[in-house]
């Protein structure tokens, strides 16, 4: 399994796409430390390759973002996941789905890619342990069929991690 | 107006009345002084009693209401505070509308509120440049077509445009608009919404902000009927929570389901719950069917004889009466219809437990759907005595005020008297779920209950019957008729008296009927037009004829006693099923007093 469902899969907007060339020009120029995006054909879904930074317990990992962009980014928030397997940490589900609260209620369309990206990195360094969610498996068989996270009802509890 | 004088000494009668019930109560408990005020008033002014408690517990608010209300709080806090209307907002919107809380705030630490709440003291210029990139779709512009809140964080229109536009179709979150800029927690206030925004979504800005106003402030709720548009404050701390509202809807104000009165919230809550839950299925599955006793999926068996094959795949044959294989069974056990297995068995006591628990689940079910079917019933006359309220106000006073010409004003009575009957439905349909809930084993209580029940289902079905098939008569009348001032006293007379009566009612059940059970049933001496001695004589036949006796005064005094009381409307009512030999001729003013006189 190589990707989850995507949000609606509507053609992005004219604003949409102009945004995300500037972001890709801007990623090209000044990419942020740690991640790799292979620039594709497809502009609406960025792969992105992470590795963990150095003294961190994802120190030389390295895993896959997959950024998927709606019709009206950035007034909509990408949706964000991990392609699996994801990160062991217990903001992130087993199916890649990550509980930050900038991909969902938080997000403001003055946010980018490149700024998600740092955040996610600072999500994994600061984390103490390496463990699923407690409530992973609950999550897993309530997300079957491919929902995306974006339907999840988010609770961000904790603001240390 | 004579029948004026009657209503006085009506509620002469009537607080005597009163005593029974408030009196009994223990004095210096907490509502117990409350209650005492409530009666005096009542018999005191009886004119408007509806006006009159209205206004102690609640307001309704139109939307017009609403805004002014908002608009003179966010001057308020604006002139106090020296901040401008769309700051004054933000933060009442913050703390809840709460004109008090935010001075507090404000006062104690007004850093900290600019800080959480997004205002700056000093707003911020935008960076000064000929072009500037919008932080949102990173094109250039001149800065001229750039907008920015007070931090001076600066966005293109469209973009603008664009989030503003989310933000509302988001929901009411967007009155907490802040900046878009992710380290900016700068308030976007309407100033800016109304620039901004389309004029649909203006007009939902505003309509979340007059929601937020009612449903962010503790001392308001809207009406909860469909269609409604008014709210209700509530002053905390009164004694009731009904309330009714403009669209004559009436709801308890604490728990918003319909108005509940004598019943309390945990009683309607746990009585709709029992109405929709599954829990009643299960009784009827246990009361009604026996598991397969190899699969054990429950059965119900409707008709036919006594041997049951299972569904598929189960298949097993057995009886339904012993529930053992049907291959054991034959012409040997008693055939297809009967098992003498069972019979035997159940002669040892073999099948008692199981036989008795679904006897038990039976008779659960049965009692339940007595006093379901019964609310359900008061249910629905009370939407068609609601109808009737309607038509009458609608089309029949005026025929009515035609053909008796008697102006409109004139007719109020009638109207008044609907009003009654809709809410005594209304009650009465609740005593249902009220004895339900009442415990079996109080047996006294439970007679006495029953009995009250009883006589408030009599005393409405009087006022029913006088202002729907008496009131006809007049309706088809070619010419005024003469004896129309009767009626108008009769059937004024009938709602002032069914009014106390369900008043009375509500009152001693709320009250958990106090006054009966082991401790209350010493009969007061010189009060035995109380029901206690109606109970006191066990059975109330004995009890009802002595109240008779020490009632019939003559003329208008006998018959307010004989129609006012709970304890003296019930003579007439038995008394009036026979026919009075004296009266029978005779013109009886009101149609009851007769039947007191001739006793």
């Amino acid at each position: 399994m190589t990707s989850s469902a995507t949000p609606s899969r509507k053609a992005l907007s004219k604003i949409a796409s102009n945004r995300l060339q500037k972001e890709v020009v801007e990623w090209q120029v000044n990419p942020p430390a740690g991640f790799k995006h292979k620039v594709t054909d497809n502009i609406q879904r960025w792969i992105i390759d992470v590795v963990g930074a150095a003294g961190t317990l994802y120190a030389n990992e390295t895993y896959q973002l997959q950024v998927d962009f709606a019709e009206h980014y950035p007034m909509e928030a990408p949706q964000v996941i991990f392609i699996p397997p994801a990160p062991l940490h217990p903001h992130i589900y087993s199916n890649g789905h990550i509980c930050l609260d900038i991909l969902y209620d938080s997000w403001s369309p003055a946010m980018t890619v490149s700024s998600i990206c740092v955040s996610i990195l600072s999500m994994l360094s600061s984390s103490t342990t390496k463990q699923r969610p407690i409530d992973n498996d609950r999550y897993i068989k309530n997300c079957k069929n491919g929902k995306s996270p974006k339907e999840t009802r988010w609770w961000f509890h904790d603001d240390k991690i | 107006m004579d029948s004026e004088d009657d209503m006085h000494d009506a509620h002469d009668v009537e607080s005597l009345d009163d005593d029974f019930y408030s009196g009994d109560t223990p004095m210096g408990s907490e509502d117990g002084d409350a209650e005492y005020d409530f009666v005096d008033n009542e018999s005191e002014d009886s004119e408007d009693v509806t006006s009159h408690r209205q206004q102690q517990s609640y307001t309704i608010l139109s939307v017009s209401d609403i805004r002014q209300r908002q608009e003179e709080d966010i001057h308020r806090v604006s002139t106090v505070l020296s901040i401008s209307r769309v700051a004054a907002c933000v933060l009442l919107r913050h703390y809840k509308w709460s004109v008090s809380r935010v001075h507090d705030e404000w006062f104690a630490d007004e850093e900290n509120v600019r800080k959480v709440v997004g205002l700056l003291e000093k707003p911020v210029e935008m960076p000064n440049a000929r072009e500037l990139p919008c932080g949102i779709c990173f094109e250039s512009y001149s800065s001229n077509e750039m907008t920015a809140a007070a931090c001076g964080h600066p966005f293109c229109s469209a973009c603008w445009r664009g989030y503003v536009g989310t933000a509302i179709s988001d929901g009411p979150g967007c009155l907490m608009l802040r900046c878009p800029d992710p380290s900016c927690g700068v308030a976007v206030g309407e100033d800016m919404i109304r620039m901004l925004a389309s004029d649909e979504d203006k007009q939902k800005y505003s309509r979340y902000l007059l929601r937020s106003y009612i449903e962010d402030n503790r001392k308001t709720k809207w009406c909860p009927a469909p269609g409604c548009e008014f709210a209700v404050e509530f002053v905390m701390g009164s004694s009731s929570y009904d309330v009714t509202c403009n669209c004559s809807y009436s709801f308890c104000w604490n728990c918003t389901e319909e108005a509940h009165r004598p019943v309390d919230c945990a009683t309607v809550a746990k009585w709709i719950l029992k109405n929709c839950a599954e829990s009643e299925n299960m009784n009827w599955i246990l009361a009604n069917s026996k598991p397969c006793p190899k699969c054990k999926r429950p059965i119900e068996k409707n008709q036919g004889c006594m041997h049951i094959t299972c569904t598929p795949p189960c298949k097993f044959e057995f009886c339904w009466l012993c529930l053992g294989a049907w291959s054991e069974h034959g012409e040997r056990t008693g055939g297809f219809y009967a098992c003498n297995r069972y019979e035997a068995a159940k002669q040892e006591g073999a099948y008692d437990e199981s036989e008795r628990r679904r006897e038990m689940a039976k008779n659960s079910l049965e009692r339940y759907t007595h006093y379901y079917e019964r609310w359900a019933t008061n249910q629905s006359s009370r939407q068609k005595a609601l109808a009737d309220l309607h038509s009458m106000q609608n089309e029949k006073l005026e025929k009515l005020s035609d053909r008796q010409s008697q102006p409109e004003s004139q007719l109020k009575f009638i109207i008044e008297a609907w009003l009654q009957i809709v809410e005594c439905r209304r009650v009465l349909k609740w005593t249902y779920a009220y004895g339900y809930y009442l415990l079996e084993n109080e047996y006294a209580k439970r007679q006495f209950f029953e009995y009250l029940q009883g006589e408030a289902e009599a005393g409405l079905e009087r006022l029913h019957q006088c202002a729907e098939k008496e009131l006809q008569v007049y309706l088809e009348a070619e010419a005024p008729t003469k004896d129309f001032n009767y009626f108008r006293t009769k059937l004024a007379g009938l709602t002032s008296v069914t009014r106390n009566y369900f008043e009375n009612l509500v009152r001693a059940l709320e009250t958990g009927l106090r006054d009966v059970g082991p401790s209350g049933n010493q009969a007061n001496a010189n009060k035995n037009t109380s029901p206690k001695s109606l109970l006191g004589g066990k059975g109330g036949k004995s009890g009802k004829a002595k109240v008779i006796g020490t009632s019939s005064r003559s003329g208008d005094e006998a018959w307010t006693m004989a129609t006012i009381g709970l304890a003296s409307t019930a003579p007439t009512r038995t008394r009036g099923r026979q026919t009075c030999a004296r009266c029978a001729n005779s013109t009886g003013r009101f149609g009851l007093c007769c039947l007191l006189l001739c006793d």
